[in-house]
């Protein structure tokens, strides 16, 4: 396999790292965040964003642009993140990145997956005496396999997340989310957002298996898959729920 | 009061940019619109900036003081009570009438330059002073048009009113520019005319000129050539304080900073 871009020692831009590690949702919080960063758009107290300038100027991507045209008249934080999310503007980052074999449709892992290998395997030494039953055997196995499930990010995927770190905030926003940790404050913190601001967005969910929250990349809505920070090395230090256990592969990105 | 004290530098507090108003670097007080707050519901912004010692002075928009009609005591009594909730120095509306025979025009309207008007003003002006906990002080408007029968020109009136009522003065210095554009009114002779000795703090704002007029709109740059009648001003009397005002289409905090500086550099060059 081809190695990604990053692997190369080119970076990712921030959005498509947010996209990688955990959805739509982070996408949409980091161009909100890039935004943020260049000060092109502002958040009040009360949790509404209002363009600077009303102008387009200064965007870097589709989904920025899409941002700022939206907030001619200023939107809650939550929507603009929410409605970024879901634009088609997304949809055509989440297309090529699948074009570029960053992400793949992701297939949810069903419980009695090992039901169908165990038959399989069953049937696989039956062959030794009643060789028929090895076509069986192959189904089985393959059924298995199917409903094993698959994560979003193919290697390539990973690849490319491999030794991001939060070394700035827009990235600490792709990595962590607005509510993600950094250190000992939110990822909001570093722009400045009160807490309550920050709290309007999904809380952070952590993922009971690695598999389970592979929806992440592939179709996750705002907020959602938020606690995929396994690539990050920043974040296993932050008191974030992604110490590196078990829990921590799940997010859109996350996983071996 | 013997004097207002040195206030500084400052910016018009607004909901849109409380966050950009708390992190500005040499914003020294600010002011609120006291009918945009509710006693007993401080925004948590101007609590925390009231926490920091940063002076907050209420600000009115309705009291229609240069109404025929009786000045709204009701009206009075809120803004007194933001002035006490934020502990402000002053309070200040504008030389105006928003209402006339119950309607309300939505506009800062002029008042006539007349004896009767300002008789009528005083008036009002007195009743509203008796009614509050602080001093009151008094906003020269920007006019888009002037009433037929002046008898006096606006400095002339306002010294009167300070003279009659002993209240502050709070100087646009925007409003003067624009009234000299679009009415031909003279920014150096009001200057010359208003007793300085009164004067609260100042206003400057931006605007823009569609063709012949020239529009105090609150939400464009503010123009060098307003910055020149504050320079005027400056070089008159060193102003208590000179406050930014914006309402609209906020800038950049990098750009209201450059504002705040600019008036900042205005200030100190006379001041020596
Ligand atoms: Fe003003």
């Amino acid at each position: 396999m081809a190695a990604p871009t990053a692997a190369r020692g080119t970076r990712l831009p921030p959005e498509e790292i947010g996209y990688l590690v955990a959805g739509p949702g982070r996408a949409a919080e980091t161009a909100l965040a890039r935004l943020l960063d260049a000060g092109l758009v502002r958040v009040s107290r009360d949790g509404l964003v209002s363009a600077v300038h009303e102008t387009e100027l200064g965007t870097l991507t589709a989904v920025e642009t899409f941002i700022l045209v939206h907030l001619r008249k200023a939107a809650r934080f939550d929507a603009v993140v929410r409605n970024a999310a879901k634009s088609q503007e997304m949809r055509t980052l989440h297309q090529q990145l699948r074009a570029r074999r960053l992400t793949r449709e992701a297939r949810p892992r069903l419980a009695v997956w090992w039901v169908f290998l165990a038959f399989g395997v069953l049937l696989g030494l039956l062959a030794l005496l009643e060789p028929w039953t090895l076509f069986g055997a192959v189904a089985f196995l393959g059924v298995g396999f199917w409903t094993y499930g698959a994560k979003p990010l193919t290697r390539a995927g990973r690849a490319a997340l491999k030794g991001v770190t939060a070394s700035d905030r827009v990235l600490a926003v792709a990595l962590e989310g607005f509510r993600g940790r950094i250190g000992n404050q939110s990822a909001g913190e570093l722009f400045g957002l009160p807490q309550s601001v920050v709290k309007m967005l999904p809380r952070k969910r952590k993922k009971r298996t690695g598999n389970r929250g592979g929806a992440g990349a592939a179709g996750c809505g705002s907020g959602c898959g938020s606690s995929s920070c396994g690539t990050s090395s920043s974040c296993s230090s932050g008191g974030s729920s992604c110490g590196g256990g078990s829990s921590c592969g799940g997010g859109g990105g996350g996983g071996d | 009061m013997a004097g207002i004290k040195d206030l500084g530098v400052g910016i018009g507090w607004r909901s849109e940019i409380d966050l950009t108003v708390e992190r500005l670097p040499g914003v020294d007080f600010v002011e609120v619109v006291a009918e945009n707050l509710h006693i007993g519901h401080l925004p948590e912004s101007v609590t925390l900036l009231l926490e920091r010692g940063v002076p907050v002075l209420p600000h009115a928009v309705s009291l229609s003081l240069g109404s025929a009609d009786q000045v709204d005591l009701h009206r009075v009594e809120h803004l007194g009570a933001v002035a006490e909730a934020v502990g402000a120095p002053m309070v200040s509306d504008h030389v105006c009438f928003v209402r006339a025979g119950g309607l309300d025009s939505g506009h800062l309207m002029p008042v006539p330059r007349t004896k009767d008007a300002l008789d009528v003003l005083v008036a009002n002006v007195k009743l509203a002073q008796r009614n509050l906990p602080v001093p009151l002080a008094l906003e020269n408007v920007a006019a888009l048009l002037e009433w037929p029968d002046g008898e006096l020109s606006e400095g002339q009136f306002l010294a009167e009113l300070v003279e009659r009522t002993d209240c502050w003065l709070l100087v646009d210095v925007a409003n003067l520019y624009a009234n000299a554009r679009n009415i031909g009114t003279d920014p150096e002779r009001f200057l010359d005319e208003i007793p300085l000795e009164r004067l609260a703090y100042v206003h400057v704002a931006g605007g823009e000129q569609h063709g012949d007029i020239y529009h105090d709109t609150h939400a464009h740059a503010v123009l060098p050539q307003v910055l020149e009648v504050l320079d005027e001003l400056c070089s008159r009397v060193a102003p208590p304080g000179v406050l930014l005002e914006r309402d609209d289409n906020y800038p950049s905090d990098t750009e209201i900073a450059s504002e705040l500086a600019a008036i900042r550099a205005v200030v100190d060059k006379h001041r020596g």
